[in-house]
């Protein structure tokens, strides 16, 4: 009984004077994700990778925007929108106090434009995603005209990239097949 | 873990047993890994090879997994998994340990099987839940009540087949009554005691009704899984691979990162992948600093319940280590979100190695302090000694897990019978008593901190550099396989096919409690209800919280009702009994 009581003194306040003063956090540790619209391709890749589906995307292929969203609610703070994000666009930080009397608080959205198809016009892919994607050809070294056939490629929608395609790609199919087609 | 032709098989012999004295109706073998085989049996035969497994080759029930593989081959499934350890008459290095599942298949249109239960009790949980969630029904199971799904849930509505519901689907419930019925003691002077819904220990849902004689138990009967989240159902419609493991976390507040590594080695044992050097090394580490936090959670209980409450506070001070230990090596106070498929997320720096290091050392020292001190508390053994035996005999019959086994003198730990991660590389000794009590139970627990206090430090020490992922490997549909680890509660198992579709096909995990709530009714058995909620707590079961008591006396046909902090402050100061008067 000694011993504990002389423990007790020893130890003296172990309560801390939270949330009065700030707790003293791990350098590590992974507080709320910090989103930086900037950097943002909308390519959606995060909200695929979003276990508890905090992170969701949607598509107007009518207005031709894409609404990005985070609702913190949802979120479990596993760091895997940063780990899969090609651009850095999404960081979590040490933020963890999120109480709030608003539901509309703990969401943050962004939109995006989308890109219009060169050929038939309709909306297809993020206008920032093709300009990531046109960027990253230019840095590859291909040749001038390969790469200005891919890049006019790129601009048409996945339907008229089939159309265009397929007269071009026709010889070669036959000569793999010795005529036969 | 890579599975390749020339490793030997282990316990080829007790297939090669099965063929002998089962002849044609074992079906096929398939080996999963090196240590892991399934036997496909005849369904007729089913009862007899699990219990020739279970008491001739020293088995036990680790789990039982139904699955709907209608798609698959047109039958339904089930995988009854022993761990095979060998009988006693073998001697001890000869004992070869390995999982041997035994499945057989059901046609769609017989719907039933012989139960197993009538022959290894062990059975009895899973065969009801097997019924409840896929409507097979087992022929000769004594118990016939529901056990997972709840009272007013459609009959005929099996949530685990695969052309039955969405899971978001909630149907309307079919009763307002709960109604359950309880098991029937009568004799003189028998009164029911029931506790719950709302239970003891922790603050989730389970009803518990005793059955007492005067102060002395006679019989105990319980009715829990009121918040069943259904999360296989959900893991295997909505999610991939990877965002399991973040759902296997959150099966448990204490043992999540032990779940998700069950479940990530079941995968990856599935697909023959090999986990880095490394990485094995930091899942062993953060498993044993779970096992840090779980333990001091169940000591400062332990002072608790027998009215120790300033131990209590100071289990619960220096716990906070713990936590800030998992917080430094994981980014959270829980050692959430660590694992991929393949490996972990996250490299353990120098930093913060000497940080955990030091950590390690004042935890050494101020837990050995407290502990002392809570042997010293005059009234610590007195309360605790031959309270809530488990029998060995009742152990064996129904295969618990964890230190609830081992306090009944079975020195059965998964980290030793098959090592995974890195266990096998590192020195550390296991311990077991055979005191089948309550004070056992809680000994273990304080033993094994600093066992895993030691583990820690050695992985630290001695863990290898290199990379913490393996990456780009193919998923194959319908690959299958076990992932088991020794939570701090006991072995956690975790049965996964995958599916063909970036989705697992079935995902059956089970928790470490699972196997030590049937067992309960005989702990309390002979027990006062003023050491109930200590016998409870030494099983330190992972859910349910006794929100009230209703006293019901059967002969006057009068219920009474005592608020549960009457009954746990009774437990504490052990006067003025609440049901008398």
């Amino acid at each position: 009984m000694l011993k504990l009581i002389r423990e007790v003194l020893k130890v003296g306040q172990a309560t801390l004077p939270y949330p009065f003063a700030p707790v003293e956090l791990a350098p590590g540790f992974r507080g709320k994700p910090e989103y930086d619209p900037q950097q943002c391709i909308a390519c959606a890749v995060c909200t695929i990778a979003c276990p508890p589906n905090a992170l969701t995307m949607h598509t107007d292929l009518e207005q031709g925007v894409r609404t990005w969203s985070l609702f913190y609610g949802r979120c479990i703070f596993c760091a895997r929108c940063e780990e899969v994000c090609p651009t850095g666009a999404i960081r979590l930080g040490h933020d963890f106090e999120l109480a709030s009397f608003s539901r509309e608080d703990l969401t943050v959205r962004a939109e995006f434009r989308l890109a219009a198809c060169n050929l038939c016009g309709a909306y297809f892919a993020s206008a920032k995603e093709l300009e990531h994607v046109l960027a990253l050809l230019d840095q590859a070294g291909l040749p001038p005209e390969d790469a200005a056939d891919r890049k006019a490629l790129l601009r048409a929608c996945p339907e008229c990239r089939r159309k265009t395609d397929l007269p071009r790609v026709k010889p070669l199919i036959q000569e793999a097949f010795n005529g036969r087609v | 873990m890579l599975l390749t032709e020339e490793k030997p098989k282990i316990g080829q012999k007790y297939v090669d047993a099965l063929r002998q004295q089962f002849g044609w109706s074992i079906l096929e073998e398939a080996w999963q890994a090196p240590d892991q085989v399934t036997v496909t049996v005849e369904l007729n035969s089913l009862p007899s090879v699990v219990e020739t497994l279970y008491y001739q080759h020293g088995g036990w029930l680790s789990v039982v997994a139904g699955n709907d593989e209608r798609p698959i081959n047109g039958h339904f499934a089930l995988y009854y998994v022993l761990s095979v350890e060998g009988n006693e008459q073998t001697p001890q290095h000869e004992r070869e340990k390995c999982y041997l599942v035994v499945r057989s298949l059901i046609p769609p249109r017989q719907m039933e099987f012989p139960a197993v239960t009538p022959r290894v009790p062990a059975a009895i949980w899973y065969e009801r839940e097997v019924r409840d969630m896929f409507g097979l029904q087992p022929i000769g199971l004594p118990d016939e009540r529901r056990l997972v799904l709840p009272d007013d849930w459609p009959e005929g509505l099996y949530p685990l087949r695969k052309d039955s519901m969405d899971y978001r689907y909630r149907p309307e419930p079919t009763t307002e009554d709960e109604t359950y019925e309880f098991i029937d003691v009568e004799g003189e002077g028998i009164v029911q005691v029931p506790l719950g819904p709302l239970h003891i220990t922790s603050d989730e849902p389970g009803h518990f009704r005793l059955y007492v004689d005067g102060e002395y138990i006679v019989d105990a009967d319980y009715r829990l899984f009121y918040v069943h989240r259904g999360m296989e159902k959900l893991a295997e419609t909505r999610m991939t691979y990877d965002q399991v493991t973040f759902l296997a976390d959150r099966i448990c507040g204490i043992c999540g990162y032990a779940h998700n590594v069950a479940y990530s080695t079941s995968i990856e044992r599935a697909l023959g992948i090999a986990v880095p050097e490394r990485a094995q090394y930091i899942r062993t580490i953060l498993l044993e600093v779970e096992r840090l936090h779980s333990h001091l959670l169940n000591l400062g209980l332990a002072c608790h319940f027998v009215g120790f409450d300033t131990g209590f506070m100071q289990f619960f001070r220096v716990r906070e280590k713990a936590m800030k230990m998992a917080e430094l090596l994981t980014g959270t106070r829980k050692t959430y979100g660590m694992n991929l498929i393949g490996g972990v997320r996250r490299d353990i720096l120098k930093e913060e190695r000497v940080q955990t290091l030091q950590w390690i050392q004042e935890l050494r020292r101020e837990v050995n302090e407290l502990v002392a001190m809570l042997l010293d508390t005059p009234n610590i053994v007195q309360r605790t000694q031959d309270i809530g035996r488990l029998e060995p005999k009742v152990a064996r019959d129904y295969s618990p897990v964890g230190p609830t086994l081992r306090g009944s003198g079975f020195a059965r730990d998964i980290r030793v019978i098959h090592p995974y991660c890195a266990y096998d590389r590192v020195p550390w000794t296991l311990t077991y008593k055979d005191g089948c009590d309550v004070l056992a139970r809680t000994l273990i627990r304080a033993d094994e901190f600093f066992e895993s206090l030691s583990v820690v430090e050695r992985c630290l020490d001695t863990m290898p550099e290199g990379p913490v992922l393996t990456e780009g490997f193919r998923y194959k549909p319908y690959a299958y396989a076990l992932g088991y680890v020794e939570a701090p509660r006991g072995e956690d198992i975790h049965w996964s096919m995958l599916g063909d579709n970036q989705k697992l096909y079935r995902w059956r995990c089970r928790a470490s409690s699972y196997n030590n709530w049937p067992p309960l009714r005989y702990m309390l058995r002979g027990n006062t209800i003023s050491d109930a909620p200590l016998i409870v707590a030494s099983i330190d079961p992972c859910y349910s919280c006794t929100e009230r008591v209703t006293v019901v006396d059967v002969r006057k046909k009068k219920a009474q009702v005592v608020p549960y902090k009457e009954l746990e402050r009774y437990c504490i100061e052990k006067k003025d009994s609440p049901i008398k008067g």
